[in-house]
């Protein structure tokens, strides 16, 4: 497979879903065409009840479409030997609440007709690579907070090293700490040349991971791009620098004055609040009980 | 009440028939009823689809995957353990502490109170598991439907047949293992209960019944049956006494397996007696057994023998009898060339009748152990327990899960004996009244079912809608099973061994005829049915 073949191919789907006499109730989607390729990864974005969740479902099979075509890996979507390839994490972790584990890795890997001696490395590895803990590993799901719950539905997710992988709100329920753990694994999965298809609301989290993005909005396609070249502001101009003195940035800003320069703003540049609390977490390890408040009125 | 075990037995060509219409009425009610869905939810589209789900179902066949198949079955029996579906040892723990308090005296047992107790622990263990795997089949696959954890498995290459045979075959060994604890457990109860002088009450009679029973009347002549004595059972025909009135039975395939260790061929009866004149009534009425060899024209009669009201009675003849001082072989001189051997009965007391049918008089094959007919009855329990599995996973798929439990439990019920001959009055036209609507409109107009429907076009309709569900009520009679099929139970609690080839072996066909019809159910409704929960 090169690297430019596509991986999803989508021609004008919809959707409708309908009442129980089978009148139309409301189109989900609406003509949605677009195609994923090899190796990267794509999200699909929009608010709630666009109709990202459902695309998903149209090409897993999971739904039938109203109109429109689907192939995913030159197979159609009702076709179950496509599932071979793929893995899938929903949008709540829909597991099995009385297995454990490595009792959810062993079923899904049986599924894959893996054998014994396959599943059981394939889990071990999968749970270190999802960070549970080795004392959470047997005991029932029903027992897991939701982190540790998305966490065993990436796992079975991955069972099968699938060569695309789809997540539904891949970050939802996850602390940041994991969020960025979900993002290290999607760049990951990205290194060894997987696609990867994901869906989010969360703009924060497409923003880091993906190469490509649509945007949906009421089931129609708004926006679809790289990432880089949609976020592009054509029409401003950014300089970056190390720290100036005041003398230094009076000057800039005269020079850029000069040159018809408006809005001109110098200040120091302010990290993601996702950066701060990551860094704030990983100091608070290094040095335990170090506190650094900037806003006493804050602090009862 | 009588044990007629010949309702019981099942000749082996008509279980192959009946397999046979089984599966086209059942498979041809999946198919209509896909193939109407998908047209009602996808247009003429859908009869396409139709097709290609019916060729994607062959193409699934031949990719089954055992692990995969066994991976659901696993995922089910765990499901059912940590869902706590053996709680229900507790209830059966519960009853047999404290069944021996009310089952009656244990120090002096007589043959009906081991009929009792051996009856209430089959009926028990019946009752208990068929409840439990009623609601495991019914609402496993809705379950997930509803949480969507199916979504994590048809996403994964799991063919939809794989999951209904799964969750199928994971029930079933559930309720198998649950009835498995209790049958060992109830041995035990029953072996306790009976002290060791009347262990030999335990025991699986093995009969070999005619094949056919003819009848004389009185002046000599074959009689299509014997004489009515306003019995409202029609089961026994009455000989009557000291005429040339007498019962003929045909046992055919008669050999040397038939005797028992001493060379002896038994004959055991369970003669009903009439008498039309009070007379001594601590005098029973006497019969005798003859056996005859028509290609010989040789006979030989046994002495006059007291027939036991309510009790079965045994009569033992030498392998050797003596005629006229000449000494005759059972088996050489009065078993015919075609293997047959001719018994007649007939009753010595003027005016006094004695009852029989074809099943009051078997060869008595040597006794089994009771053991043996005991868990053949616990194998028949777990044929019914499968059926229901099958039956409930497959209306499981269309449907939610309170609404397949009611569905598959009135199919049960209409699988019960009585229930189950009703329908067929029903079908063959037996009950007086007419169908459907002429039976409401007799009973809203207060007309008895004998008067006559006026002559008009109305009831040409009412008529010919009543033809219509009269033909609806046929198919649902043959794919609805008779459950007395199943009922192995019945023979051991009455001490006799289960047969293998007119009980067992048809029943497993019956079974078999139901895997293929709910298997296909199972795959077109989750395949063409969005699995979301609505």
């Amino acid at each position: 497979m090169s690297q430019s073949e596509t991986v999803i191919e989508i021609r004008n789907l919809s959707k409708v879903y309908r009442d129980f006499w089978g009148r139309p109730k409301v189109r989900a989607l609406n003509a949605l065409s677009l195609d994923i390729k090899k190796g990267e990864v794509f999200g699909l974005l929009g608010p709630n009840g666009s109709g990202k969740t459902t695309t998903l479902k149209l090409l897993l099979g999971l739904l039938f479409p109203t109109e429109g075509e689907v192939k995913i890996l030159g197979k159609s979507a009702a076709d179950v030997s496509k599932n071979e390839r793929i893995g899938y994490l929903p949008e709540e972790s829909y597991l099995y609440r009385f297995l454990n584990a490595y009792e959810t890795l062993d079923f899904y890997g049986r599924l894959f007709d893996m054998t014994a001696a396959q599943r059981k490395e394939r889990s071990e590895k999968l749970l270190d690579l999802v960070k549970l803990a080795p004392q959470s590993r047997r005991r029932q799901l029903k027992e897991y907070s939701k982190g540790m719950t998305r966490r065993i539905g990436v796992a079975q997710a991955l069972i099968n090293d699938p060569d695309l992988v789809m997540l539904d709100e891949p970050t939802s329920g996850l602390d940041p700490l994991g969020n960025r753990d979900m993002k290290d694994l999607i760049l990951d999965l990205k290194a060894q040349g997987k696609t990867v298809l994901m869906c989010s609301h969360l703009l924060a989290d497409v923003q880091d991971v993906c190469d490509r993005i649509a945007i949906l909005y009421g089931g129609e396609l708004k926006v679809m791009g790289r990432v880089d070249e949609l976020l592009k502001a054509q029409d401003e101009t950014q300089i970056r620098s190390s720290k100036l003195s005041e003398a230094a940035e009076k000057e800039i800003q005269e020079v850029l004055q000069r040159h018809g320069a408006t809005n001109v703003k110098v200040d120091q540049p302010t990290a993601s609040l996702e950066d701060l609390f990551l860094k704030t977490v990983q100091e608070s390890r290094e040095r335990p009980g170090h506190r650094n408040v900037t806003d006493n009125q804050s602090v009862s | 009440m009588y044990f007629d075990p010949n309702e019981y037995l099942l000749n082996p060509i008509i279980s192959v028939l009946n397999w046979v219409v089984v599966v086209g009425c059942l498979t041809f009610v999946v198919l209509f009823v896909s193939m109407v869905n998908l047209i009602a939810t996808r247009g003429a589209s859908g009869v396409g689809v139709f097709f290609d789900e019916l060729g994607g179902m062959v193409t699934d066949l031949f990719q089954l995957s055992p692990r995969r198949i066994w991976a659901l079955t696993r995922l089910t029996y765990t499901e059912a353990i940590r869902r706590k579906a053996l709680a229900v040892f507790v209830v059966f723990g519960l009853l047999f502490m404290f069944a021996g308090w009310f089952m009656g005296d244990t120090k002096e047992i007589k043959p009906d109170q081991v009929k009792v107790y051996i009856s209430f622990v089959l009926t028990t263990i019946s009752w208990l598991t068929l409840p439990v795997v009623l609601i495991l089949c019914c609402f496993g696959i809705p379950e997930d439907i509803r949480l969507r954890s199916i979504h994590t498995v048809v996403t994964k290459p799991a063919r939809r047949v794989e999951i209904v045979l799964g969750r199928m075959i994971g029930i079933w060994l559930i309720g198998c293992l649950v009835l498995a604890v209790m049958a060992i457990v109830g041995h035990f109860w029953i072996v306790r209960q009976i002290p060791a002088e009347s262990q030999s009450l335990l025991t699986c009679r093995v009969p070999v019944y005619g094949t056919r029973i003819d009848f004389v009347d009185r002046e000599g002549n074959a009689a299509k049956s014997g004489v009515n004595v306003g019995d409202i059972w029609v089961f026994r025909s009455y000989i009557e006494g000291a005429t040339k009135a007498r019962a003929q039975w045909t046992f055919r395939n008669v050999g040397e397996s038939l005797l028992d260790s001493d060379g002896n061929l038994n004959f055991e009866n369970s003669f009903s007696a009439f008498r039309s004149y009070k007379g001594d009534m601590t005098r029973p009425l006497f019969y005798d057994i003859r056996l005859i060899n028509p290609e010989k024209n040789l006979a030989y009669t046994t002495d006059p023998q007291p027939v036991n009201e309510f009790r079965h009675k045994l009569d033992t003849i030498p392998r050797k009898v003596t005629i006229d001082g000449t000494q005759y072989d059972i088996l050489k001189d009065f078993v015919t060339d075609r293997k047959e051997l001719h018994v007649e009965v007939s009753c010595i007391d003027r005016e006094q009748y004695i009852g029989m049918a074809r099943s009051d008089l078997f060869i008595r094959m040597p006794d089994r152990q009771f053991w043996m007919g005991y868990w053949k009855a616990i194998l028949g329990i777990a044929l019914t327990l499968l059926l229901i599995t099958m039956i409930g996973v497959s209306a499981s798929t269309m449907v939610k899960g309170p609404i397949a439990a009611v569905l598959t439990f009135v199919i049960y019920f209409l699988s019960l004996k009585d229930n189950h001959q009703f329908m067929d009055q029903l079908v063959f036209g037996q009950v007086q009244g007419g169908g459907f609507l002429e039976s409401v409109y007799r009973l809203v107009m207060h007309m008895g079912p004998s008067q006559e429907l006026p002559a008009n076009p109305a009831f040409v309709v009412v008529k010919f809608f009543d033809w219509v569900l009269n033909n609806f009520l046929w198919l649902c009679r043959h794919v609805i099973p008779y459950s007395q099929y199943f009922n192995m139970p019945e023979f051991v609690s009455n001490g006799f061994d289960v047969p293998w080839d007119t009980s067992i072996l048809p029943s497993l066909l019956v079974t078999s005829a139901f895997i293929i019809p709910c298997v296909l159910m199972g795959y077109f409704a989750l395949r063409i049915r969005e699995l979301e929960s609505k």
